[in-house]
């Protein structure tokens, strides 16, 4: 592997069968620093993915290395790693502060930075009050919060979060994207998976497209949105008189389709060639019609994915 | 290796310790390992009582006599002695017994013959003398606090309940939970997530069941022999622990439980991860212990009860009249010295331990196909 791979979380061609069914299939990726989301419908592969990098699984074929380590040395790699599962079951009779405390005295930690380390997770997952309760008395957003902050409780350089805001009420889900967003300008590695697009969007640097086990799509999302060349680039202009501006438009030879937006305030135009059309837009001269702003309308996560797997699969 | 990664295993041991310890002192589905663990303890309780019984019996017997009689006395007696030589040797019984016969001679012929039954004792011993015509014919004496029959009792109970059974079937409990109960809980991922080498995790868990089942099955062990000698007159249980061995007999129990947990739990360690159903594995090791005696030499050594037979240090007599097949399980015919015994299950139980630390690495999170 190429000394690039010490900083990130590297898969060469992997492969993962259960049995013969098939996990994730021929997979290379190089994911750099800063919050990569995994994205795809259930069963596409997103949490194959996470245990492989964690090593809870081991690949089929190919392998895997987080940050230059091999992914079958927990004791090297779990000091650099944080994993919050979907796996929602505990070790019976344990607090919060227990859960997290038995967890770090793991990794041979002395009594005292243990206890310290524990309750400094439990506060920036907000769970102080109920960290003397007993895990199984949680509600379920409470079990994610303290999943979360056993995985980051050691300050680990990547941090893998399966659906880490299922269960999270409003508040605490924008208190967790925060939360990612501070841990990942602190330099480290933030993998999430979600199958809530939107969210995906708010949070992400860039993102994994799975579908079936297969990577379809990775990077920056107006990256991946630009190489769609089959589907034409929608732009929403906000403007006063959008009818005007239509019939303008629809002279120039860049222009496929334009609508006028519901509120009649807007239009939204197809086009193959959004370079070229940003460039005609600017020669155009358009008297008397204010402007007020132009921007793609469909470049987001939800979007590129229906271009590439479809409505159907984007919808599960 | 250096000393710094030595201390981190042994504090991570410590901590797998502490949480295994928890989990397996306190579940409720382990209650019936305590129940395993006392039963034995339960029947020589039982035992005891009637022990105490038959000596207040034979203390009344004795009081009720005409004189105070010893133990010399009583084997005095011989067949054919005359109930008069009887009552001068003895004095008169405290207790008699007797019936008429009509004792078939000859065809037609019957003579009619007197039987008395004279009951004796010295306390501990007791004296059962059948007379007929006024001649001794039938001698029994019963040994109260006859300890070398006790501890044939205890031996027999130990190798054949104890050890075979509670702690066979106590080590299955605790040591195939150590990961499968996990799995089936869905929480094995705790430990996998740790920063800990997994023969570290499996060696700490290792240690956690030899812990419980030690504490568990010693405890057992001392309170069995404590209420087995608790019945016994205290200058009988003086003699038997500090001058005939008694004491070396306890100490070499303990130290088999102790083996039995070490060979049987690391056993049940590498076949809780080699399999999801415990009843096959169980079965087919209990099937193999209970066929070593039939085994040739060399398979006998890859079994864990040829060498705890070895070290039990009171071999149960076979009974006259035993079938060789049953004689050949009581019978310990092919021992092992010592040393080679406790080698034995050391050896035996790090092949196994080497099975497991090669099996955890393999191991995968995958609770769906479970």
């Amino acid at each position: 592997m190429s000394p690039l791979a010490n900083d990130r979380i590297v898969f060469e061609d992997v492969s993962k069968f259960y049995g013969e069914i098939l996990g994730v299939n021929r997979v290379n990726l190089s994911i750099p620093p800063g919050i990569t989301s995994l994205v795809g419908p259930n069963g596409s592969g997103k949490t194959t993915l996470m245990n492989l990098m964690t090593g809870l699984v081991k690949p089929t074929r190919g392998r895997v290395e987080v940050l230059g380590l091999k992914t079958d040395d927990p004791e090297n790699l779990f000091k650099v790693l944080g994993y919050s599962t979907q796996f929602d079951a505990f070790p019976k009779g344990l607090t919060g502060f227990q859960f997290l405390y038995s967890y770090l005295m793991l990794s041979g930690r002395d009594s005292q930075s243990a206890e310290q380390l524990a309750w400094r997770a439990i506060e920036r997952v907000n769970l102080v009050d109920a960290a003397k309760r007993n895990v199984a008395a949680y509600s379920k957003g409470m079990r994610q919060r303290i999943r979360l902050a056993q995985a980051l409780a050691h300050d680990p350089k990547v941090l893998v979060l399966d659906e880490p805001l299922n269960g999270l009420d409003p508040l605490a889900r924008s208190e967790m994207i925060a939360l990612f967003r501070a841990t990942a300008e602190q330099g480290c590695s933030v993998i999430i998976s979600s199958h809530i697009l939107h969210e995906v969007d708010v949070i992400s640097d860039q993102v994994i497209l799975l579908s079936n086990g297969y990577v379809v799509a990775e990077g920056q999302i107006q990256n991946v949105r630009s190489e769609i060349q089959e589907h034409p680039t929608q732009i929403l202009i906000r403007c006063s008189r959008p009818r005007e501006l239509a019939v303008k438009m629809l002279e120039d030879e860049h222009t496929i389709e334009v609508a006028i937006h519901k509120d009649e305030r807007g239009l939204l135009l197809k086009t193959r060639d959004a370079d070229g059309f940003y460039l005609a837009l600017n020669k155009l001269a358009v008297n008397g019609i204010d402007v007020e702003s132009i921007a793609p309308a469909d470049d987001d996560v939800l979007s590129v994915y229906e271009y590439l797997i479809g409505n159907e699969e984007a919808a599960r | 290796m250096k000393s710094g990664t030595m201390r981190i295993w042994w504090a991570q041991i410590k901590a797998v310790i502490r949480l295994e310890m928890r989990k397996t002192f306190f579940a409720k589905r382990g209650l019936w390992i305590y129940v395993l663990a006392a039963l034995p303890v339960f029947l020589f309780m039982a035992y005891a009582v009637a022990t105490a019984g038959q000596q207040r019996q034979s203390a009344s017997l004795a009081r009720r006599g005409q004189k105070p009689l010893s133990y010399q006395d009583l084997q005095a007696v011989k067949a054919g002695m005359t109930r008069e030589d009887v009552i001068a040797i003895l004095g008169k019984p405290p207790v008699t017994f007797h019936w008429a016969e009509n004792r078939p001679l000859g065809p037609g012929v019957t003579a009619n013959v007197l039987h008395e039954e004279y009951q004796y004792s010295d306390g501990q011993n007791d004296l059962s003398l059948g007379l007929a015509d006024g001649k001794v014919e039938h001698i029994d004496i019963r040994e109260g606090g006859n300890l070398g029959q006790g501890s044939i009792l205890f031996a027999g109970v130990f190798q054949f309940f104890f050890l075979r059974l509670a702690v066979f079937f106590g080590c299955l409990g605790i040591f195939m939970n150590l990961f499968r109960g996990e799995i089936l809980d869905r929480s094995l991922h705790f430990y996998f997530l740790a920063p800990i080498r997994r023969e570290v995790l499996m060696a700490g868990k290792f240690l956690a069941g030899l812990l419980a089942t030690c504490t568990i099955f010693v405890t057992s062990e001392v309170l069995q022999t404590i209420v087995f000698l608790w019945p016994l007159p205290a200058g009988v249980r003086d003699i038997y622990l500090y001058h005939n061995h008694g004491l070396e007999h306890s100490a070499a129990y303990v130290g088999v439980t102790v083996l039995a947990c070490v060979g049987y739990g690391a056993f049940f360690l590498v076949a809780g991860m080699l399999f999801r159903n415990p009843i096959l594995p169980a079965a087919a090791i209990l099937i193999w212990e209970f066929i070593n005696p039939f085994l040739p030499g060399l398979l006998k050594q890859f079994s864990i009860i040829y060498y705890l037979k070895s070290l039990c240090p009171v071999d149960i007599p076979t009974p006259p009249g035993t079938p060789p097949v049953f004689a050949l399980l009581i019978s310990n015919s092919d021992p092992v010295s010592a040393p080679v015994a406790v080698l034995g299950i050391v050896m035996v139980a790090l092949i196994a331990l080497y099975a497991s630390s090669v099996q955890v690495r393999r191991m995968e999170i995958n609770y769906t196909t479970e």
